[in-house]
């Protein structure tokens, strides 16, 4: 028989290392003779996306394209330290670094527009710095050029700090964190009580990410996470005989594939910090964290049984079933 | 790291005369999905390898009369893609389709799935459950012809001669009305290594009973072979509730070496008759 079941797992997640732990990150941004922009940083973009939105911050605060920009990261020779891509924390903490020193770039370029085109109340947009009159504008590249001829400096390294206080060593109590991720999943699933397998038929994901810099890489992440999830409910183990490894490939680490991906409905909260950069925060760990309780909910729903140990996958599913039909029949 | 002398002969008489030089230590390749994980374990040590992927003869499908020959380094790709396969033996179809991922399917081949002999194959039961037929070639024996339930002997390990070379697999076309289902269960939709799989071929007479029935489980035994005991029951009977009850107490009870019994046991039982339902309600072959 086939019986389906719904489950919903919520959470929140401190972003950044929290606990008085130092949370630092770095970023340096050079405005070139030809006007081309070169951002540095220590941060590590290792699929997540944090390339791409730091050249939409950049961009952002200097009315050029994102695409223009030249990023130079995770180069400890050439990058300011930036901390490591752990904790949630690079959109957060390398985020704000990178619009403050945007900000303290665009502060020098502008007096120099200033200066140059007579006027104040500028705008930084589509490469170009505008004042109120068709006429008085100047290019980003011109500017750049300029700055560099008056030998004025355009490159401006920013830090920023989120190491918070720590909790009372006493009570435990206290804001541990620099800011917090939320988010709530439902999940349906499908059991088929012959087998133990457990379907996924979908699961929605509403996240509060503060502020979404690229939307589209935010369901990428939530996406991501909730496969995760999934694999850690369902099927993903660690298995040792005698000290030796028996999952030590992806053919015996059972993850999911593309195959058993379920429908997945991302909902992107925006509820903005007020210290993140624009209001975003991490997602990046928040995405996982629900899945795995919303799916054994679901089960839970769908069996009546309380799954306690991982992964729930088919000879475990089973065997509950098996022992809940003993357990009833005892009694 | 290994090494071996490597082989690519371009004909069979090529390869013949190679394995009957060396055949001890040689092992075929025909794909390598199978062997090539083994070699980097370091599980085979052979002093050389035999790539049959270059010999034409050995690959594709054909008709011979009510027969279809397949080469042993036809891909599963190539079997799912086959309009020949897909009417006449549409089980070979579906028990392709449920190997690894398309990248796997891609690469591997009918022959090598027989031929390494794992307890886990998904092909090798469907070829039992058709009755099919291996032709091997030598220098020493010429050509000979076996089952395919034969072809196994334990876990890996073949009956054949270690100068022979699988050359083709013989089926004949499914009868009219010929029914059949396949059903892999594992822990996830695809890459994935089966609990178990069972392959039915049937056909029942004009009063519905049984007057042909093959029942081939995979990975639950060592060997993949026909399971008698359930058989012999339903034969010659209409497919009632509580006769499939007693041949799913039969199936499970002619089980013999199954490992992760506690789940599997149970499971096979239901497994086998949803799949024996999933072939009653079948359409069947043209």
């Amino acid at each position: 028989m086939k019986k389906r079941g719904l489950g919903v797992g919520c959470m929140f997640y401190g972003i950044g290392f929290g606990f008085s732990r130092q949370d630092i990150s770095a970023a340096t941004i050079e405005i070139c003779e030809d006007g081309s922009v070169i951002v540095r940083s220590g941060e590590v973009d290792y699929g997540q996306g944090s390339d791409t939105i730091f050249c939409q911050m950049v961009g952002e605060e200097l009315g050029i394209p994102y695409d223009s920009i030249q990023l130079i990261t995770a180069d400890t020779f050439t990058t300011p330290n930036a901390g490591p891509t752990t904790a949630s924390r690079v959109t957060y903490v390398t985020g704000n670094a990178m619009v403050k020193a945007a900000r303290a770039v665009k502060e020098t370029m502008q007096s120099v527009a200033e200066d140059i085109l007579g006027e104040g109340d500028l705008v930084f947009m589509d490469g170009e710095i505008r004042s109120e009159y068709p006429d008085k504008r100047i290019s980003f590249r011109d500017l750049a050029k300029t700055c560099h001829a008056r030998g004025v400096q355009i490159v401006e390294t920013a830090w920023q700090d989120i190491t918070t206080k720590d909790v009372d060593p006493e009570t435990g109590q206290g804001d541990a964190y620099a800011t917090y991720g939320w988010a709530s999943q439902l999940a349906e699933v499908e059991v088929d009580t012959e087998t133990g397998r457990v379907e996924v038929l979908r699961i929605i994901a509403a996240h509060d990410v503060g502020k979404a810099i690229n939307p589209s890489n935010v369901e990428g992440q939530i996406e991501g996470g909730v496969l995760q999830g999934m694999g850690y409910a369902l099927t993903e183990e660690i298995v040792q005989e005698g000290g030796y490894l028996k999952t030590g490939s992806l053919g015996d680490y059972m993850m999911p594939t593309s195959m058993d991906t379920p429908r997945i409905d991302s909902h992107i909260v925006e509820v903005a910090d007020p210290d993140g950069p624009y209001g975003a925060k991490g997602v990046g760990e928040p995405a996982l964290i629900p899945t795995a309780p919303a799916i054994l909910n679901a089960i839970c729903d769908a069996l009546d049984i309380r799954v306690t140990e991982l992964p729930a996958n088919p000879e475990n599913i089973k065997r509950l079933i098996l022992e809940k039909g003993k357990e009833e029949e005892a009694s | 790291m290994q090494n071996y002398q490597f082989h690519g002969p371009r004909t069979v008489g090529e390869a013949l005369n190679i394995l009957s030089e060396r055949g001890d230590g040689c092992r075929i390749i025909a794909g390598g999905t199978d062997l090539i994980p083994a070699l980097r374990n370091e599980d085979i040590l052979p002093d050389s390898v035999l790539n049959i992927l270059e010999i034409d003869e050995l690959t594709g499908i054909s008709e011979e009369g009510d027969t279809i020959r397949i080469g042993p380094t036809t891909t599963f790709t190539e079997i799912i893609q086959s309009q020949v396969i897909k009417r006449s033996l549409p089980l070979l179809v579906e028990a392709a389709s449920s190997v690894g991922g398309p990248t796997i399917r891609n690469r591997g081949t009918i022959g090598g799935n027989i031929c390494n002999g794992s307890p886990a194959a998904d092909v090798l039961p469907a070829v039992v459950a058709l009755d099919g037929e291996l032709e091997l070639q030598s220098k020493a024996l010429g050509t000979r012809i076996i089952p395919a339930a034969e072809a196994v002997e334990a876990p890996y390990q073949t009956r054949f001669n270690r100068d022979e070379l699988l050359t083709g697999i013989l089926i004949k076309k499914l009868p009219s009305e010929t029914r059949y289902a396949f059903e892999k269960l594992a822990s996830r939709n695809a890459m994935a290594r089966a609990y178990m799989n069972i392959s039915i071929v049937l056909k029942l007479d004009e009063k519905g009973a049984f007057s042909d029935l093959r029942i081939v489980p995979g990975t639950l035994e060592a060997v993949a072979r026909r399971m008698s005991a359930a058989e012999k029951i339903l034969m010659g009977r209409q497919p009632e509730d509580s006769l499939v009850e007693e041949a799913a107490d039969a199936f499970v009870g002619d089980l013999a070496g199954v490992w992760i019994p506690d789940y599997k046991l149970p499971v096979a039982r239901s497994v086998f008759k949803r799949v024996l339902k999933r072939a009653l309600n079948g359409s069947g072959v043209e």
